[in-house]
C-alpha cells in the first residue's frame, strides 16, 4: 500500500509540477547532446550585446543559485562592470579551493563570438549538471569561471557602431594614431548609413580593376597590360581634418592583447602595446582577479578567426621559457583539442602565427604557471569542409550565394563623396569572415567548450592512495602515505617551479607526535629528503601529473591522526585512520 | 639698539627654519614643498598616495605656456636609502622657483621623493638601506610573508653584518684593515675564517638570513625595462604599484618632457654610457643608439665641466628594472642620471705592503678615505653577541653603519646640490630650439603667392633622441600654415616631421591664393613652438 501511495503522490507531483514537461514531452524529442529542456531559454545562432550577455548571466545565476555565481570583477574604461560566472558544485567544498579552468573572451573587441562560446559553456555545465554523472563529478571536482567579454565597451561599438570586421579590435581609449597632438580627429565615416564600413571604389580611365560581368559583387584586377576601369578607394570614410588623409585616426590603435605582464615591451618594440602592463583597466581587473585565486589551473582566451589552438610563446626571445615537460601537457591536450574540433590546427604563436609581447596567455603561463590556450575561432574549414584559408574571396561570395543568398554582401551603390567626386560603396559586412554565420556557431561552441572541458578535466586530481604503517622499535611508528595524482597535469608547472610562482603543497599529519618527517624519493632504496623545521608540514614542491609523491613521518604515541594535503591547484583532500 | 634682538631673533629663527643639519625628514620636506607651492612659478600637486599612507607629489616650475615649452623632469628618491637625492631635488625646486630667466625657456618637473617609506627608515628607531615600500610582497617566494625581517641584535639602532667564526666561513680580514672582511682565496689560508650574514636570526630556519623582509617593492627595481620578474623587492608584475602607476600616468601625460635627470645610483653622467651595435640592432633594443650615445657624450662633458667632484668606481651603468633606463629605452626621452656624491679615491698609502688587488675594495677605499675624512661614526665595531641559531660559536655584529657609503656629510650637499643645479641649468640650454629663417613671398602670375622659409632646430641637441623618433609618445613635428585648404594650390596645409637634428634646417614652402595675413606655426611641445605671421 505505501509503495502505491509513494507513487501515485509522486506522479501528481510530476503533473502539478510540469506543466511545460508535458508539452515538451508531446512537442520535442531529446537530441543527444544538448540540454532538453533547459531552465534557462537561449538561442545560439545569435550575438549578443554587452546588455544581452549580462541578461543570459543573471538568468543562469538565478536559475543555478547552487552551481553559479556572478559577479564583476572590475570596470571597464567606460565604467561597464566585466562580469565573471564562477560555475561549481558548491555543495562539494568552496569553489576558490577546486583546481580551476579560467575562460574569456572577446580581448579583441571585434572578435565577438569567444563571449557566445564561454557563455555557452556556463549554460551547458549548469544544464547539464544533474543530468550527466560526467558533469555532476566535473563540477564536483572542478570549478570554471567564465568571463564572456573582457572588452564590453568596444563589443559594443563593433556591434553598434558602424565598423568593419576589423574594427576597433582595441578598447574604446581615443588615442593620436598619427601623431599631430590630436586624438581621434579622423576615423570612418558611413557613407551609406547602413552600420557596415565597406569599401570605396570609383570609376577611373587608368583603374585596374574591372567588375566581373559575370558576378557584380566581384572585382577583378585586370592582368599589367589590360586596361581597368575601376580603381580601389579603400574603406568608407572622408577627410575629416583635411590633411590630406582618410581614416588615419579613429579610435583605439592599442591592443589589449600585448598590455600583459611577461616580457612586456614597449610600442616601437610591440607594435599595440599600451603604456605598461595592465595599463588598461580590462586586463587589469583579470590579472587581480587570478592573482588572487591560485587555484586556477588551466586557462583559455577565444580569439578570431582561422581555426587554431595557439599556446605560447608568443615571442622568439621568450622560447626558453617554455621547456620540455611543459610542452608534453600542452601538446596531449591540444592534440585531443584538434581531434574534437575539426578545421583546427594546433600551433605555436611566434612560429606559426607572428611575433606577440605582452600577450595575455603568455602572461598566464610565464606569470601565473597557468596552462594556457587561446583558439582563434571560425575557420574556412567549416563551410565546405575544405580549408581555404583566411579572406579567401572565392569562397566566401560562394559562401554567400549558396549558403547565406546574399546576408553577407552590400551592392554596390552611387554615393557623392567630397573628396573623391561620385564613388560606389559596398562590400562584405562586418559581422562576416571573422564571425560564425548563425548555423554554424552553436556546433562549434559546444566543440571549443568540449576541448574546454577535456583542459579543466586535466587539471591535478589528488588522492591519498595509501597509508602503510609499520613499527620501528622504540615506540615509534613509520608512516608513509602515497599521494595520487590521477590527472596530466602537475600541481605546480615547470614555470611554477622554477620561479616559486605559487607556493608547495602541504601535506600534513595531525593528532600525532611527530619525530621527523621526510619525502620518500625512492622507496625501493630508502632515498628520503628529510625536512627538520617544522615536519608535522612537509612542503612538496609538486606532485606530477599522472604520478605519486610518498611522504613519511615517524611519529610516537597513540591516537587516531589524520593526513591533509592542501594544494593551491590540486585542492585538498583527507584521510582519517 | 632696540632693534638688535628683533635682528637675533630673525637669525635664530632662520637658521631653526633653513640650517637644518641633517636629512630632512618626510614632515619637513612636506613643509618646503608647502612653502615653495607659495611661489607663484610653482604648481605643487599630488599624483597618488602610497598604500604606506604618503603622498606621492610633484612641482612643476615655469611661466607662461608652461606646457608647451620644453622641459626637463628631475627625480629624487628612487632608492630610499639614497636620502641625498631628495635634498638634490628639493634644493633644485628652491634654486630655480625665481629664475625668471630659465624658466622663460624651459619648465621643470620635480618629483621630489619616490620612496618615501624606504626614505623614512633613514630617521627610524631602527636604521637600515630600505629600497621597499609597504606593499606586502614574498621577496622569496615560500608562500610566507615578511617571516624573516632584520633583527637589532645588539639593539644599536642600526643594522650591519654578523661574522661567526667557522672554518666553513667564506670570508677573512683584510689584511691591512682587519675590521673589514674579504672574499677568502687560496693564498689566505692561515687566516681566521667567517661566515657573513646580515644582521638578524633565522626565524624561518631555512638556512637564509632575512631574506622574508618587512619590505615591499622596490620604485627602481620595478619598471619594465628588463624587469627582474620574481626577483626580491621587484613585485608581481613590473609597474605594479600605486606610486609608479601614478608616476607613469602622469608623464604619458606630460608632452613637453624631452629629458630626464634621476638622482640615483646609475650614472651615465660622469661617464657616458656605450654603444654596442649588436645589442642595439636587436629588436629588444639593448644599448643606447648611436646617435643618443653621442649625445649622452655630449652632456656628459658638461657634467663633469659643472662638477668638481672627479669620476671614481662608478660602475652602476643602470640595473634590471630601474627608472632611468626605462625613462630612455621605453619612454624614448633623454634620461641622465647621477648618485650626485660617491666616495672619493683615498689618498695613496705609500707604506702598503700587501696585494694590490685586494686593497682596492670598494669598502677599503672608503675606510681609508672616512679615516682620513677624520669620520669616525661611520663603523660600528665588532661586539661579541650570543646568538640562537649559533649556540657555542663566537658570533660578532659590527660593520659599516647604513647610509653612509652612498650619502655624505649634511654639510656637504649645499655645494653639491650648487653644482648640480648650474649642471642642469646648463642641460636646459641645449634644448631643442626652432626657428624660422629667410622669409620669402614671390608674386606669382594670376595673384598667386610662393612663400618659402627655413625652419632652424638651432640648439645643441636634436629635436627627438634617436630611440625617441620610433615612439609614438613624443610627438613629430607638425607644421601648420592658416589657410585655408581651398586657397593652397601647393604644399601642405599640415605637415608632420619626424626629427630635425641639431642644427638642421627643413625647407619648406606653399604657393597660396589671395592676400591678407597668415600665420606659420611649427613645433611639438617638447621643442618649443615657432611662430610666424606673414603679410601677403
Amino acid at each position: 500500500m505505501k509503495t502505491v501511495n509513494y507513487t501515485s503522490l509522486f506522479c501528481l507531483a510530476l503533473l502539478l509540477m510540469s506543466g511545460s514537461l508535458t508539452q515538451a514531452q508531446e512537442k520535442f524529442f531529446r537530441a543527444i547532446g544538448t540540454p532538453h529542456e533547459p531552465e534557462v531559454e537561449a538561442s545560439w545562432n545569435r550575438y549578443n550585446t554587452y546588455a544581452g550577455i549580462v541578461d543570459l548571466m543573471e538568468k543562469i545565476a538565478d536559475a543555478y543559485p547552487k552551481l553559479s555565481r556572478l559577479e564583476s570583477i572590475g570596470k571597464s574604461y567606460q565604467g561597464k562592470d566585466i562580469y565573471m560566472l564562477t560555475i561549481s558544485d558548491f555543495n562539494t567544498g568552496n569553489p576558490d579551493e577546486k583546481p580551476a579552468m579560467y575562460i574569456d573572451g572577446n580581448i579583441h573587441s571585434n572578435e565577438i563570438q569567444g563571449a557566445e562560446f564561454s557563455l555557452y559553456t556556463a549554460w551547458y555545465l549548469t544544464e547539464m549538471f544533474g543530468e550527466l554523472d560526467f558533469i555532476n563529478q566535473l563540477l564536483k571536482d572542478k570549478t570554471f569561471y567564465i568571463v564572456p567579454t573582457i572588452n564590453p565597451d568596444a563589443r559594443d561599438n563593433y556591434m553598434k557602431e558602424p565598423n568593419t570586421p576589423h574594427s576597433p579590435r582595441s578598447g574604446m581609449i581615443v588615442l593620436d594614431n598619427d601623431g599631430d597632438g590630436e586624438a581621434g580627429e579622423d576615423g570612418f565615416n558611413d557613407l551609406n548609413d547602413d552600420n557596415h564600413i565597406t569599401y570605396m571604389i570609383r570609376k577611373s580611365p587608368t583603374g585596374q580593376y574591372i567588375k566581373d560581368p559575370q558576378d557584380e559583387r566581384r572585382l577583378i584586377r585586370v592582368s599589367m597590360e589590360e586596361q581597368g576601369n575601376y580603381e580601389l578607394l579603400g574603406y568608407e570614410g572622408i577627410d575629416t581634418d583635411r590633411d590630406g588623409e582618410v581614416n588615419e585616426d579613429g579610435i583605439g590603435y592599442y591592443d589589449p592583447n600585448r598590455d600583459w605582464g611577461w616580457k612586456w615591451q614597449p610600442d616601437y618594440v610591440q607594435r599595440g602595446a599600451y603604456k605598461y602592463p595592465f595599463s588598461l583597466p580590462e586586463s587589469r581587473a583579470v590579472a587581480d582577479f587570478v592573482i588572487k585565486h591560485p587555484n586556477i589551473a588551466g586557462a583559455q582566451s577565444y580569439h578570431n578567426y582561422g581555426g587554431m589552438i595557439l599556446r605560447g610563446p608568443g615571442a622568439e626571445e621568450d622560447v626558453d621559457t617554455y621547456n620540455r615537460e611543459d610542452i608534453r601537457i600542452y601538446d596531449a591536450i591540444a592534440e585531443k583539442g584538434e581531434e574534437m574540433i575539426p578545421g583546427y590546427r594546433y600551433l605555436t604563436v611566434y612560429k606559426d602565427l607572428y611575433s606577440v609581447f605582452g600577450g595575455e596567455l603568455d602572461w598566464f603561463y610565464g606569470g601565473r604557471g597557468i596552462y594556457t590556450y587561446t583558439n582563434e575561432l571560425m575557420v574556412s574549414y567549416l563551410y565546405f569542409h575544405k580549408n581555404e584559408g583566411r579572406g579567401n574571396q572565392e569562397e566566401e561570395l560562394k559562401v554567400d550565394k549558396y549558403l547565406t543568398f546574399g546576408d553577407a554582401f552590400v551592392d554596390w551603390e552611387e554615393y557623392k563623396h567630397p573628396q573623391y567626386g561620385t564613388i560606389e560603396v559596398g562590400g562584405f559586412k562586418k559581422n562576416f569572415g571573422r564571425a560564425h554565420p548563425g548555423f554554424l556557431l552553436e556546433q562549434d561552441a559546444h566543440r571549443n567548450m568540449a576541448f574546454t572541458i577535456y583542459h579543466a578535466y586535466q587539471t591535478p586530481k589528488l588522492s591519498i592512495l595509501d597509508v602503510e604503517e609499520k613499527s620501528i622499535g622504540g615506540g615509534l611508528k613509520e608512516i608513509t602515505a602515497t599521494i595520487y595524482n590521477e590527472r596530466l597535469m602537475p600541481t605546480h608547472s615547470s614555470q611554477d617551479l622554477k620561479y616559486n610562482i605559487e607556493r608547495p603543497d602541504l601535506v600534513s599529519i595531525s593528532n600525532v607526535d611527530v619525530v621527523t618527517g621526510m619525502i620518500v624519493e625512492d622507496e625501493d632504496f630508502n632515498k628520503v629528503k628529510e625536512q627538520v623545521h617544522n615536519p608535522e608540514t612537509l612542503r612538496v614542491p609538486s606532485i606530477p601529473g599522472m604520478g605519486t609523491v610518498k611522504v613519511r613521518w615517524i611519529v610516537s604515541g597513540k591516537g587516531n591522526y589524520t593526513i591533509n594535503v592542501d594544494s593551491e591547484k590540486g585542492g585538498k583532500v583527507s584521510w582519517r585512520e | 639698539m632696540k632693534q638688535i634682538p628683533v635682528i637675533l631673533l630673525l637669525i635664530l629663527a632662520q637658521s631653526l627654519a633653513y640650517a637644518q643639519d641633517d636629512y630632512p625628514d618626510l614632515n619637513q620636506i612636506s613643509k618646503r614643498l608647502k612653502s615653495l607651492d607659495k611661489n607663484s612659478n610653482v604648481n605643487l600637486s599630488t599624483l597618488t598616495e602610497t598604500i604606506g599612507g604618503n603622498d606621492i607629489q610633484v612641482l612643476k616650475i615655469g611661466k607662461g605656456d608652461v606646457n608647451y615649452k620644453p622641459a626637463i623632469a628631475v627625480l629624487g628618491g628612487v632608492e630610499g636609502y639614497h636620502v641625498l637625492s631628495v635634498e638634490l631635488a628639493l634644493q633644485f625646486a628652491e634654486r630655480i622657483a625665481t629664475d625668471e630667466e630659465a624658466l622663460d625657456k624651459t619648465t621643470f618637473y620635480v618629483f621630489p621623493n619616490m620612496s618615501p617609506e624606504a626614505y623614512a627608515q633613514y630617521h627610524h628607531q631602527l636604521k637600515y638601506e630600505r629600497r621597499g615600500n609597504a606593499a606586502n610582497l614574498d621577496h622569496d617566494r615560500d608562500g610566507r610573508l615578511n617571516e624573516d625581517p632584520f633583527e637589532d641584535l645588539n639593539k644599536d639602532g642600526y643594522i650591519t653584518k654578523i661574522r661567526v667564526k667557522s672554518p666553513l666561513g667564506k670570508h677573512i680580514p683584510h689584511p691591512e684593515n682587519e675590521k673589514i672582511l674579504i672574499e677568502v682565496d687560496t693564498t689566505s689560508s692561515k687566516a681566521t675564517r667567517y661566515l657573513v650574514y646580515s644582521e638578524g636570526i633565522d626565524n624561518d630556519k631555512d638556512g637564509k638570513f632575512n631574506e622574508g623582509l618587512k619590505e615591499g617593492v622596490a620604485f627602481n627595481k620595478s619598471f619594465t625595462y628588463n624587469f627582474p620578474a620574481f626577483e626580491p623587492l621587484a613585485g608581481n608584475y613590473a609597474v605594479s604599484q600605486k606610486e609608479s602607476r601614478a608616476l607613469l600616468d602622469y608623464l604619458f601625460k606630460q608632452w613637453n618632457i624631452y629629458a630626464f635627470v634621476t638622482f640615483g645610483p646609475a650614472n651615465n653622467l660622469s661617464s657616458p654610457l656605450k654603444y654596442n651595435a649588436q645589442e642595439a640592432k636587436k629588436r629588444i633594443v639593448s644599448s643606447p643608439l648611436e646617435g643618443d650615445v653621442a649625445i649622452n657624450k655630449m652632456i656628459s662633458d658638461l657634467y663633469n665641466e659643472s662638477i668638481s667632484q672627479k669620476p671614481f668606481m662608478q660602475d652602476n651603468m643602470g640595473t634590471d628594472g630601474d627608472f632611468f633606463q626605462w625613462a630612455y629605452f621605453h619612454f624614448g626621452r633623454l634620461s641622465f642620471s647621477t648618485p650626485g656624491w660617491w666616495i672619493p679615491e683615498a689618498e695613496k698609502d705609500t707604506t702598503s705592503t700587501s696585494d694590490e688587488k685586494i686593497k682596492d675594495t670598494k669598502l677599503f677605499n672608503f675606510m681609508k678615505w672616512a679615516d682620513q675624512e677624520n669620520r669616525d661614526d661611520v663603523f660600528v665595531d665588532w661586539e661579541k653577541i650570543d646568538h640562537p641559531d649559533f649556540a657555542n660559536q663566537t658570533v660578532e655584529v659590527g660593520g659599516v653603519k647604513p647610509f653612509v657609503m652612498e650619502n655624505p656629510p649634511f654639510t656637504k650637499v649645499d655645494s653639491i646640490a650648487i653644482e648640480h643645479t648650474d649642471f642642469i641649468l646648463k642641460l636646459a640650454q641645449q634644448q631643442p630650439k626652432l626657428e624660422f629663417h629667410n622669409l620669402k613671398v614671390e608674386n606669382l602670375k594670376g595673384g598667386l603667392k610662393r612663400i618659402s622659409v627655413d625652419l632652424l632646430n638651432n640648439a645643441n641637441l636634436p629635436t627627438h633622441s634617436e630611440l625617441g623618433q620610433r615612439s609614438r609618445w613624443l610627438r613629430k613635428i607638425r607644421i601648420d600654415i592658416s589657410a585655408s585648404k581651398n586657397d593652397i594650390v601647393a604644399g601642405h596645409k599640415i605637415e608632420l616631421l619626424d626629427r630635425l637634428q641639431a642644427l638642421e634646417t627643413k625647407s619648406l614652402s606653399w604657393i597660396v591664393k589671395g592676400n591678407g595675413k597668415l600665420n606659420v606655426k611649427a613645433g611639438a611641445p617638447h621643442t618649443g613652438f615657432a611662430e610666424l605671421n606673414i603679410n601677403l
